[in-house]
C-alpha cells in the first residue's frame, strides 16, 4: 500500500471520528469542578474496612491464581494440538481458528455467560478467567514449540534418545523460558482482569467497587481503590522479577 | 575383520535432482576418512545416510555390521554406536556444559531415571572422562550460551565422546572455526578416536587439513565418488579435477 493511501485513510478516520462522534466539548469546562468534588468526597478513604478489603483482594488473586493453573493444563494439551510442526494442517488449523474465536469474546462477556450457567461466586469468575486466558495461552505455547531449533532435537536422536527424552533434554529446554515467561505475563493480565470481574457477579474485589459507588461512599471506594493499586503494582514488581530471570 | 562401513551402489535423490549417484564405499575399522568436496557434492547427504538419518534411498548400507534399511529407523541400540559432531555443534543453549555432553548419555540409559536427571555413575564417569579429553572441565558448570564458539565446537566433540560410539561421524566439524582453531579441532577428534581405536569419517573441503589428518580421501562431485585414495597420494590434479573440473581449461582461475 502506498504511502498516500496510507496518510488518506488516517485523516479520514479521524476526521470521520470527530464529526460524527457527538463528543460535546460544551461539557468540558464544568468537568474539572466536578471532578474535584467526586475526588473531595473520596478522601480521608476510610481504612476501617481492610478486613473486607482484603477478603476481597484474596477472592480476586484465587481466581486469577486458579483461572492461571487450570488455563496452563488445558493450553498444555491444545499447544500440542495447535503446532504445525507435530501436527497436520487438518488439525492445528481448526484448533487455532477455535483459540481464536476464545480470544475474540471478551472476558466480561464470558463472565456473565458462566454467572447465568452456575450461579454467583468465584466459581464462574475462575471458569472465566480460565476459558479466556487459554485462548491466548494455548496460542503461546504452540509458538514456543513451533519456534524450537531442531538441530538440537536432531542431535539427540542420532545419540540415541527416545521421543521422551528429546521433548525433555532438547525440547523443553528451549522453550521453557517463554512458557514461563508467557504464564506470568497471562497471570498478571488474569489478575487485573479478574478485578472487575465482581461487577458483574462473578466474585471477587469488583462487587466492592461497585457496591460502594453506587451506594455513594467513595471515601470506602477509595480505600478499595489504593489497595487495587498496591496489588497491581506488587505483580508487576514480582512479574518484572521473574520475566527476568526466565529470559 | 568385517568392515565399519560398506556401502553398495547408493543413490538419492532430492528435489529431482541426484545427490548421491551409485555411491560405493567400504571403510575399514579405526580408519580416519574425508569426505572432500564443494558444496552441494553429497558428502552431508552420505553422513546422513550412514546416521539413519536419509529417507528414500537406493542400493544397499551396512554400518558396524548392521545393514541400514530405507525408511526404517535404526534402534536406540545401533544408535549409540555412532556418534555424530554436528556443522553447527547442535547444542541446547540454555543448558549447561556438562548437562550437553550427559545428553551424549541419553541412549544408554533408562528412560524414565534420565528425565529427573538422575544419572549412573557409569554416565558421570563418561561424561567427566569426555570434558577432561576435549579439556573442558572446568567449563563443565557454565551455560553453553556463555562460551565462545571454538568451545562450543569442544562440547559437540565431547558430547559425541561420551557416547562412547564405535564410529564418530562429523558434518564440516571445522568450517565454522579459523585455521588455527580449525586444525587443533582435527587433531582432538583424529587423536581421541586413534586413541579409542574407532574410526571416522568426516566431510570438509580444505584439501590441506584433510590430508593432514586423514588416513584415506574420498572425492565427491556433483552425487559422485571421483576418487578414493589414500592421503598421501592426492595430488593438484586432485583436487583442481574436484573442484574446477567444470571449469573451461579444468585449471585454477587466477584473480588478479
Amino acid at each position: 500500500m502506498s504511502r498516500i493511501v496510507i496518510w488518506v485513510s488516517l485523516a479520514v478516520a479521524i476526521l470521520w471520528s470527530l464529526t460524527t462522534a457527538d463528543i460535546g466539548l460544551g461539557k468540558l469546562p464544568g468537568a474539572g469542578v466536578r471532578l474535584a468534588d467526586f475526588l473531595g468526597r473520596m478522601l480521608p478513604p476510610d481504612l476501617s474496612i481492610w478486613p473486607e478489603v482484603l477478603n476481597g483482594l484474596a477472592e480476586t488473586l484465587r481466581i486469577a491464581i486458579l483461572g492461571t493453573l487450570f488455563s496452563v493444563i488445558l493450553s498444555s494439551g491444545l499447544a500440542v494440538l495447535a503446532s504445525e510442526n507435530l501436527m497436520p494442517p487438518a488439525i492445528w488449523r481448526p484448533v487455532r481458528a477455535v483459540l481464536a474465536v476464545i480470544r475474540a469474546i471478551p472476558l466480561i462477556l464470558v463472565a456473565m455467560l458462566m454467572v447465568g450457567a452456575v450461579g454467583l461466586g468465584p466459581l464462574p469468575g475462575i471458569l472465566a478467567v480460565t476459558f479466556h486466558a487459554t485462548g491466548m495461552l494455548a496460542k503461546f505455547y504452540a509458538e514456543a514449540i513451533d519456534n524450537v531449533a531442531s538441530a538440537p532435537v536432531a542431535a539427540l536422536e542420532s545419540a540415541g534418545a527416545n521421543t521422551v527424552q528429546r521433548l525433555r533434554w532438547a525440547i523443553w529446554p528451549q522453550m521453557a523460558p517463554v512458557v514461563l515467561r508467557d504464564t506470568v505475563f497471562r497471570f498478571e493480565l488474569n489478575l487485573r482482569e479478574s478485578l472487575i470481574l465482581g461487577i458483574v457477579g462473578a466474585g471477587g474485589i469488583g462487587l466492592y467497587i461497585q457496591t460502594y459507588v453506587r451506594s455513594f461512599q467513595y471515601e470506602k471506594a477509595a480505600t478499595v481503590t489504593l489497595a487495587i493499586i498496591v496489588l497491581v503494582l506488587l505483580s508487576e514488581l514480582i512479574n518484572g522479577a521473574l520475566r527476568k530471570r526466565f529470559s | 575383520m568385517s568392515a565399519t562401513v560398506a556401502l553398495s551402489n547408493i543413490s538419492h535423490q532430492f528435489d529431482g535432482i541426484a545427490a548421491l549417484q551409485d555411491v560405493s564405499l567400504t571403510v575399514k575399522p579405526g580408519e580416519i576418512v574425508v569426505l572432500l568436496g564443494a558444496s552441494g557434492a553429497g558428502k552431508s547427504t552420505l553422513l546422513s545416510l550412514l546416521d539413519g538419518r536419509l529417507d528414500e534411498w537406493q542400493g544397499q548400507a551396512e554400518v558396524l555390521g548392521s545393514k541400514l534399511s530405507e525408511g526404517t529407523a535404526p534402534t536406540r541400540q545401533k544408535r549409540t554406536e555412532v556418534g555424530f559432531i554436528f556443522q553447527e555443534f547442535a547444542l541446547v543453549d540454555r543448558l549447561s556444559v556438562y548437562q550437553n555432553v550427559m545428553n551424549g548419555r541419553l541412549g544408554h540409559m533408562r528412560v524414565w531415571q534420565s528425565l529427573w536427571g538422575r544419572f549412573d555413575e557409569r554416565d558421570h564417569m563418561a561424561v567427566s572422562a569426555a570434558l577432561r579429553d576435549t579439556g573442558l572441565a572446568d567449563l563443565a558448570r557454565r551455560r553453553t550460551d556463555q562460551i565462545s564458539g571454538g568451545q562450543r565446537q569442544r562440547v559437540a566433540i565431547a558430547r559425541c565422546l561420551a557416547q562412547e560410539p564405535k564410529l564418530i561421524l562429523a558434518d564440516e566439524p571445522v568450517s565454522n572455526l579459523d585455521p588455527a582453531h580449525a586444525e587443533k579441532i582435527l587433531a582432538l577428534i583424529t587423536g581421541q578416536a586413534r586413541k579409542r581405536g574407532i574410526g571416522v569419517i568426516f566431510s570438509s573441503h580444505q584439501p590441506e587439513l584433510s590430508q593432514r589428518f586423514a588416513d584415506r580421501i574420498v572425492g565427491l562431485r556433483q552425487g559422485e565418488i571421483l576418487f578414493d585414495s589414500p592421503a598421501g597420494q592426492i595430488t593438484q590434479d586432485h583436487i583442481k579435477q574436484l573442484y574446477y573440473g567444470d571449469t573451461p581449461g579444468g585449471g585454477l582461475r587466477v584473480v588478479s
